[in-house]
């Protein structure tokens, strides 16, 4: 136990008390002594005057000295403490480093404002006790951690930064927070040496490999963690864990699919129709309840038609709680582009069924309307010099024998300047003209075809779950399928030399299925068998129309169209294919320049806050060139910018997990410093450890009370 | 050869006996003399009433003049007169020596007013040939002179009553109840005190003696000071028996220690009655005379004689 004194000083105030006292003396009368017969009857006397409360000068004087004493240990404003406390506001010159959790769960409900606004309110209480020479530094712990201020003696900085700080959207990183107050301790000449805490102890963020190990002279640190949880208003029931947006095409329309998962955070209890709501573009485009087992998820899918062609904005909302940050989930849909393809027919026919591209056509324009994202355009050989290869995005040949005189430099600088061709075989082709003529195209040289008698096993693909773009929709189950494709012929590839290029599919032989290499900013793909029915039965598969749309999206970079859901608040977002650089919009209107930093990557790491970002790229229309890198630094967007798709950021919702860190954990953590968990009004009144009680209040308290039992007893006297 | 001091204190006894002598003297003879009655019916020449004849009756009673004229059989009676005895119980407790510090106060100290109210009705019952006896008391009886009628017994009795110093407890009931057995039948019980006891049941052994027909008188004598409690300012009152000393606010406490008196006394004027005790309440600054008198014209006037 301790009794400690902010204002001492006024401790002298205790020397009043011989005022009343001195008075007492000298009004007293000089007592006499009398021999008395009935004494006995003076005591009874007494005590029935006691019972009547009758004034009793001593009584007064009594109270008369507590309150004077009381009102002079108000005004130095004790603190009473149940721990071994130390003086916190001693004289004696201290670093203070303050590790401030701003992760969002931070930013829980509090009954004042939030958990955040609660720790800068009680820390600024605290600040302004310390000691004039006391020096400040602050850091705050949400991901990634920062010095927000090094040394200052001007507690006034710190506070200022203190009072604009927020709670940000980002987890926390305890660990790597302290790491730093250690090594600014350890700069720091100040014998006493202090870190504040003030965090709500979610476990997220206390990792133990961030924590610092046996810093040297770590030891003679107090560690003071203020403990902010017990201040949340309510309850924070859900969190929007996740969501998955897919476009679907019904006969005649197309179909927005938002999947979310809802997670429920409160482990004993069950949530009953919980509200959750889809809003696209600020409207609310569809509305639902889930029922969430005690601790468990629940799915909630919203269809909805989606004519536009514009990108779609939106989010997932849940009823609110008290941390309203994981209650939303941002999504960003970019409708597939048009992409323009010419496709050549190497074996055209009379009859429709029997051309060689019958089957391509049906499948990558299976409707033969407009909403497919893929605009055909089939030419013969023969028809081939008529089209200008600028209008298109992607060039298929199939089973083309050979092409015009001169044409394959036109397709070379197609694919260069980010064309994309997809070649399938047949049996028109010459694999002469093939190798000789576009082997700046294909990484590969044609060898030999294979084919199989009547009687014999036909080639199977042999297919393994994959992550390439193509191929990674394809479940374990459609690959088997895949794998029963008959081929009967196809053409064995050999690699020619010095040549990058990809396999994503094979034979079971170790045949190359399809071969795939990068060209200039284009992109070729080269199919071994034909594309029609002539050498397997592929087209007549469900998964070939799958497997073609996406061969052609991929290659004309359609497929990762950048509409990105994954990324989460902090983490960078890696523009791929972005030429230059662009721009970024971020869900507060803020544009940020776009540009290669030295590994050649165009990375935005300016994600702390979740929703929907924009990209753009620079328009080469209005300045009559190729565009170049973005400046530096802008304010609105330049003319023409040309909007490039988005992405979201989401938050984490490990933080919002209802897990907290114990005690004793916490002291493992920081293990060989002095470490002192504690409720969050000890902070505010003082900072110090163990059961603190602020004394000041109630010693006025009963200053007004002996007053009033004063006046009472004048009165009655 | 006795010690100066104890020479000294029987100059002082004798000087207060002679004192005395004169005071009660002077004070009985100034006052209606009469007789005591027997309220018992037997020999005598004072003719009482008639009765009817009955067997066992002395057939010398007989009004042979009633039988002559009535022709029924009716004897006299006769006032029967006898010697009183009567003993005398003065406290001699501590209480009993106040003496008042105010010297404005103008009462006679409570001791001395006692010893001459006994005095007094010594000689009182003396002359009416009554006899006298005397026991002084604090906790328990201190001396006893047993009851005499012989004029010359008042010398014994003035003896113990200047003798009597105050000092000890009070315990007025223990004493009654300790020489309610020496008692006799008929006989007559003062008690003087200031009734200063913490604890003591006086009336429940008061009615012990009034039962045996023994005729009870109670004088209660307090100085003005322990009526009034007149003091002012913060006074240590220093018990005169064994209570601790209190040291208080005189004027603080005054209404209730006034109280406290008020209800002893009436106390005392309301339950005496009952039990057949004669109540006197006397304050020692009224003339001892007039207390007599009212005493004696009460009791006549009560026709107890």
């Amino acid at each position: 136990m301790n009794l400690a004194f902010l204002s001492p000083l006024y401790l002298l105030g205790l020397l009043g008390v011989a005022a009343p006292v001195l008075m007492h003396l000298l009004t007293r009368r000089q007592q006499t002594r009398v021999k008395f017969s009935a004494v006995y009857l003076l005591l009874q006397s007494q005590k029935r005057s006691i019972k009547r409360s009758r004034p009793n000068r001593l009584l007064l004087l009594a109270l008369r000295c507590l309150a004077i004493a009381f009102f002079s240990l108000a005004l130095a404003n004790p603190i009473f403490s149940l721990g071994k406390g130390e003086d916190l506001f001693a004289s004696a010159p201290a670093s203070n480093v303050i590790v401030m959790d701003d992760s969002y769960s931070m930013g829980a409900r509090s009954k004042t404002a939030s958990l955040h606004g609660e720790a800068v309110s009680a820390l600024t209480t605290t600040i302004k006790k310390m000691p004039d020479n006391s020096e400040f530094s602050l850091v705050f712990a949400s991901a990634p951690s920062r010095i927000a201020q090094g040394w200052t003696s001007d507690r006034d900085v710190v506070l200022n930064l203190l009072k604009v700080s927020q709670p940000s959207y980002a987890t926390t990183q305890i660990g790597k927070a302290v790491t730093q107050a250690v090594e600014l301790l350890g700069t720091s000449s100040k014998k006493i040496k202090r870190i504040f805490i003030l965090t709500d102890l979610q476990k997220n963020g206390w990792d133990k490999e961030d924590f610092p190990e046996n810093a040297a002279g770590a030891r003679d640190y107090d560690v003071r963690v203020a403990d902010f949880s017990g201040l949340r208003d309510g309850e924070n029931r859900a969190a929007v864990e996740n969501l998955d947006v897919a476009q679907e095409f019904l006969s005649t329309s197309r179909t927005l699919r938002v999947k979310t998962r809802v997670r429920s955070l409160a482990p004993g209890k069950p949530a009953d129709r919980l509200s959750i709501s889809l809003w696209i573009d600020g409207k609310k485009q569809g509305e639902g309840f889930v029922n969430l087992p005690p601790g468990g998820a629940a799915e909630k899918e919203f269809s909805l038609p989606y004519l536009g062609s514009d990108p779609a904005e939106g989010r997932v909302e849940i009823q609110d709680d008290a941390l309203p940050a994981d209650n939303v989930r941002h999504f960003f849909d970019q409708p597939d582009q048009k992409i323009k393809t010419l496709i050549v027919d190497g074996d055209p026919r009379t009859v429709a069924h029997q051309s060689e591209t019958f089957y391509l056509e049906r499948a990558l324009n299976p409707f033969s309307s407009s909403l497919s994202d893929i605009d055909l355009t089939i030419s013969t050989l023969a028809e081939l010099p008529r089209y200008n290869l600028l209008n298109f995005s992607a060039v298929a040949l199939c089973n083309v024998r050979a092409l015009p005189l001169q044409y394959e430099r036109e397709l070379e600088a197609f694919v260069l300047r980010g064309g994309a061709l997809f070649i399938s075989l047949g049996d028109q082709v010459d694999p002469k003209f093939y190798n000789e003529k576009l082997g700046n195209l294909l990484p590969v040289r044609i060898e030999s075809l294979n084919q199989v008698g009547l009687e014999d096993s036909p080639f199977r693909l042999k297919l393994q779950p994959s992550e390439h773009p193509v191929l990674k929709i394809f479940s374990l189950n459609t690959l088997k399928e895949m794998e029963n494709i008959r081929f009967n012929s196809l053409y064995s590839v050999e690699p020619r030399e010095g040549r990058k290029f990809d396999v994503p599919m094979r034979f079971e032989n170790g045949y190359p299925a399809a071969v795939e290499a990068n060209v200039g900013k284009g992109k070729t793909v080269l199919f071994v068998s034909s594309i029609d029915r002539d050498w397997n039965d592929f087209p007549i598969q469900p998964t070939f129309v799958p497997w073609i749309q996406r061969w052609v999206k991929y290659s004309a970079r359609s497929l990762e169209s950048i509409a990105r859901q994954d990324i989460l608040v902090g983490e960078p977002f890696v523009w791929e294919n972005a030429g230059e650089g662009g721009y970024a919009q971020s869900p507060g209107g803020k544009i940020s320049p776009l540009n290669k930093n030295s590994m050649g990557e165009v990375r935005f790491e300016d994600t702390m806050r979740p929703g929907t970002y924009r990209l753009y790229r620079a328009s080469a229309m209005t300045s009559g060139k190729a565009p170049g890198p973005p400046p530096q630094a802008v304010f609105q967007l330049p003319p023409g910018a040309e909007p490039a798709g988005g992405f979201t950021v989401n938050i984490d919702t490990r933080e919002s997990a209802p897990e907290k860190i114990g005690e004793k954990e916490i002291k493992d953590r920081l293990a060989g410093m002095r470490v002192a968990v504690a409720a969050p009004p000890i902070v505010e009144e003082t900072a110090s450890p163990g059961k603190n009680f602020p004394l000041t209040a109630p010693l006025f308290l009963l200053v007004a009370l002996m007053f009033f039992c004063e006046g009472w007893l004048v009165r009655r006297e | 050869m006795p010690e100066p001091t104890s020479a000294m204190q029987d100059t002082e006894i004798l000087s207060r006996i002679s004192a005395l002598k004169i005071q009660a003297r002077n004070l009985v003879e100034g006052l209606l003399s009469g007789q005591h009655r027997s309220r018992h019916k037997g020999s005598s020449v004072e003719f009482a009433e008639y009765k009817d004849y009955s067997p066992g009756d002395e057939i010398r009673h007989i009004d042979w003049k009633v039988v002559g004229k009535t022709d029924k059989y009716h004897v006299k009676q006769f006032e029967q007169s006898t010697n009183l005895k009567c003993h005398i119980l003065l406290d001699a407790s501590g209480s009993m020596g106040y003496v008042s510090p105010r010297p404005e106060s103008r009462a006679m100290n409570k001791m001395d007013y006692a010893r001459v109210l006994a005095a007094a009705l010594s000689y009182l019952l003396l002359k009416q040939f009554d006899a006298v006896g005397l026991i002084l008391f604090n906790d328990a009886a201190l001396t006893h002179i047993p009851p005499r009628s012989k004029p010359s017994h008042f010398q014994h009795i003035l003896h113990g009553i200047a003798e009597a110093e105050p000092r000890g407890i009070t315990r007025i009931g223990q004493t009654v109840n300790s020489i309610i057995e020496r008692l006799p039948n008929r006989s007559l019980l003062i008690v003087i005190s200031d009734l200063l006891a913490k604890e003591d049941d006086v009336l429940k052994n008061l009615r012990l003696v009034c039962a045996r027909g023994i005729e009870a008188i109670l004088f209660h004598v307090l100085h003005p000071d322990e009526a009034l409690f007149p003091f002012e300012g913060d006074i240590a009152f220093d018990s005169l028996e064994d209570d601790p000393p209190v040291g208080l606010d005189a004027a603080e406490i005054r209404e209730a220690y006034q109280n406290l008196i008020r209800e002893q006394i009436d106390f005392y004027r309301k339950n005496c009655p009952t039990l057949g005790v004669d109540y006197v309440f006397m304050d020692t600054a009224s003339p001892l005379e007039q207390a007599l008198s009212y005493y004696l014209l009460k009791r006549k006037s009560l026709g107890k004689r």
